[in-house]
């Protein structure tokens, strides 16, 4: 039993993207080069982070988002019955194009499919998928079409559960369909649950859900009835908080444990992480538990990023070697 | 033509920026060259003034007859406060109610004080602007408190309630001084947590101390459950959001028999375009229980949540709907 994988480290989906591809994206939308140059720097960055990621000791891989801007508007340029909206701002000096639902949601063509199988192809371990839940594109968008928010949220559930379908098709064996925005109204949660319901229904891999920035102990204990086999949670910089809430309702998911914070600079302790995965033994048991950084690392820096997740793996390795001199061989 | 316009059309709270059309990103350019050391912080002033202009222009161009600064310079419903006030500092990010936008959760370190001239400057160039008659506006007492991250000042939140009330009576002292007679205030945290509303009507006797006109706004959230309440408070005027979600509202405006109402009957929170027809007839089913000239007509909450090109048509829509609601032809 001792060799039954424990404490498989992961990362929540995005990384910085290297200096030349930001030039490049920044070219690309002046107009200066070619989608196809774009793409082919889009691929050289993907190469690299999963060589990165393989060379750090993560278990389980993502492709880096390397051909992404925002999480909600890459898909919503994709689907048909989104149009582009104007700028709108989301703190201080940043701004991002909201989108619009101004019709009836369909996909066309599998948007993150090529990517997976590109990602998959160049590594041995398991590359997740990874997708922007319904009730965050909903939520994140202006919705012109749909009577109601839940008629919304269940039309994109629809073409999110083809997607993920598609990505289990082509070999995925876990699919993360992030809800950031799933405590926004907390009292909508059951439209959260039932899209989700919808997305993940026929999907036999495994299926993760992230959830970041709000007010967590506003839907919990509900949220464990989000129909997904993970719950991917920031606890470093919420200070662990939220594991008081498993002592009065007992977690029940597989539970992935944000160990660094990601929106600062300062790198954490191997020792300061470790005890972050000690925090998370006492609710959930090592099987069952997955040190990852907090959130998405897109807006560090390469070099941040690998230090971060360096801490991560060094944690695990730590608190594994713990477990094991526990337990006789 | 008979003058029937006693229903006045208003805007509440921020309104955008920048916009898509081209030169309309001054400011944003200003704040990146401030950053790298390009412009010093009087010339980024400038730009702020420059686009506080634009926007008095536009609301007064739209037609709307009793205008704000547009707050080009609050980076969220705390940000002045939480940079001039003595025992105040700006704290982590977090998601401002149910919106993808963040501000800055106010840490309270000290007991708070104020001079009372944190938006006198403001408010002095949006009048010296305009044509129209200005409105400044504070954020809510009860909204400072609860979204605070972190207090080491004071013990409870009714105590926090209070004493931020007692500071924004000074800052209301000080718009009364430079001119103003009618101040919004921003509380959409009396209707995201209802239960707290006699702490808040305590904290607005405070406000009222200071002897201007008060509007509460209230937006984001129905104010069903304690409607009749807030015809209670020390105000003269309460804003109230008819249009973005179900309320039982428009049928209990009769509760109010003093003061003037502020219905929010075009929702500023997404871009789908109301039809003239429809936002006249929100306002038609409010006149058979409040008079005309105790009715004005808003955006459900600041025009800032939508795009540069929506606000302008919204703007539009209430102007056109007002006027068609009340028989003046367009």
């Amino acid at each position: 039993m001792t060799d039954a994988p424990i404490l498989l480290t992961t990362t929540v989906g995005s990384f910085g993207k290297p200096e030349y591809l930001q030039k490049a994206r920044n070219q690309f939308a002046k107009g200066k080069i070619s989608a196809s140059e774009l793409h082919e720097l889009e691929r050289k960055a993907t190469t690299e982070w999963i060589r990165i990621q393989e060379e750090i000791g993560l278990d389980i891989l993502v492709d880096g988002e390397m051909y992404r801007g925002d999480m909600v508007a890459y898909f919503a340029d994709l689907l048909d019955g989104y149009k582009e909206g104007g700028l709108v701002r989301s703190y201080g000096n940043r701004y991002y194009h909201k989108p619009i639902i101004a019709g009836k949601i369909s996909r066309p063509n599998p948007m993150t499919v090529d990517w997976f199988r590109y990602a998959q192809s160049l590594t041995d371990r398991p590359v997740k998928g990874m997708l922007t839940g319904p009730y965050t594109m909903l939520d994140w968008s202006f919705n012109e079409a749909y009577p109601t928010r839940r008629d919304a949220a269940l039309a994109l559930a629809e073409v999110i559960r083809q997607e993920a379908e598609d990505l289990e098709a082509a070999g995925a064996k876990y699919i993360q369909i992030d809800e950031p925005a799933i405590h926004a109204r907390p009292e909508e949660i059951d439209i959260a649950i039932e899209a989700m319901g919808i997305v993940t229904q026929n999907l036999k891999a495994k299926t993760v859900s992230h959830i970041c920035y709000g007010d967590f102990a506003a839907i919990y204990p509900r949220v464990l009835a989000l129909p997904v086999d993970q719950l991917d949670l920031a606890m470093a910089n919420y200070e662990y908080r939220w594991l008081d809430l498993f002592d009065k309702d007992p977690f029940t998911r597989e539970l992935a444990i944000g160990i660094v914070d990601v929106h600062k600079h300062e790198l954490e302790s191997v020792d300061e992480a470790a005890e972050g995965i000690r925090k998370g033994l006492r609710y959930v048991s090592a099987e069952r538990l997955y040190p990852h950084p907090d959130c998405g690392l897109k807006t560090r820096t390469v070099e941040e990023t690998v230090a971060k997740c360096r801490v991560v793996v060094e944690a695990a390795k730590k608190v594994r070697a713990e477990l094991r001199a526990k337990v006789p061989a | 033509m008979r003058e029937v316009r006693s229903m006045k059309t208003t805007v509440i709270g921020a309104f955008p920026k920048i916009s898509d059309e081209p030169g309309g990103q001054e400011l944003r350019r200003a704040f990146h060259r401030l950053d790298r050391g390009e412009i010093d912080a009087g010339a980024l002033d400038a730009v702020v003034e420059q686009v506080t202009r634009s926007a008095i222009a536009e609301l007064e161009a739209a037609g709307i007859d009793v205008i704000n600064d547009g707050q080009i310079r609050w980076d969220d419903a705390f940000s002045p406060f939480a940079r001039s006030w003595e025992g105040v500092s700006r704290g982590p990010l977090e998601r401002f109610y149910d919106n993808n936008t963040y501000f800055r959760q106010p840490v309270i370190e000290g007991p708070i004080r104020t001079g009372g001239r944190t938006l006198v400057h403001d408010y002095e160039v949006a009048r010296a602007t305009a044509s129209r008659p200005v409105k400044a506006a504070v954020c809510g007492p009860l909204t400072f408190a609860t979204l605070t991250a972190e207090d080491r000042a004071y013990g409870s939140l009714e105590e926090r309630t209070l004493a931020v009330a007692d500071v924004l009576a000074d800052e209301i002292r000080g718009l009364g001084a430079a001119g103003a007679t009618l101040v919004d205030v921003e509380e959409p945290a009396l209707v995201a947590l209802p239960q707290h509303v006699e702490l808040a009507r305590e904290a607005y006797l405070r406000l009222a101390s200071a002897g201007v006109d008060l509007a509460l706004q209230t937006y984001f959230f129905p104010a069903d459950r304690i409607l009749e309440f807030l015809a209670s408070f020390p105000v003269a005027q309460v804003g109230i959001d008819v249009r973005s979600r179900d309320t039982t509202a428009l049928r209990r405006l009769d509760a109010f028999r003093d003061k003037t109402l502020v219905l929010g009957v075009v929702d500023a929170r997404n871009t789908r375009l109301e039809s003239k027809a429809e936002v006249a007839a929100l306002i038609e089913q409010a006149l058979k229980l409040v008079p005309a000239e105790r009715l004005w007509v808003a955006p459900t909450t600041g025009l800032e949540y939508l795009p540069h090109d929506v606000a302008s048509k919204k703007l539009a829509v209430l102007v056109e709907a007002s006027r068609a609601a009340v028989g003046v032809p367009a």
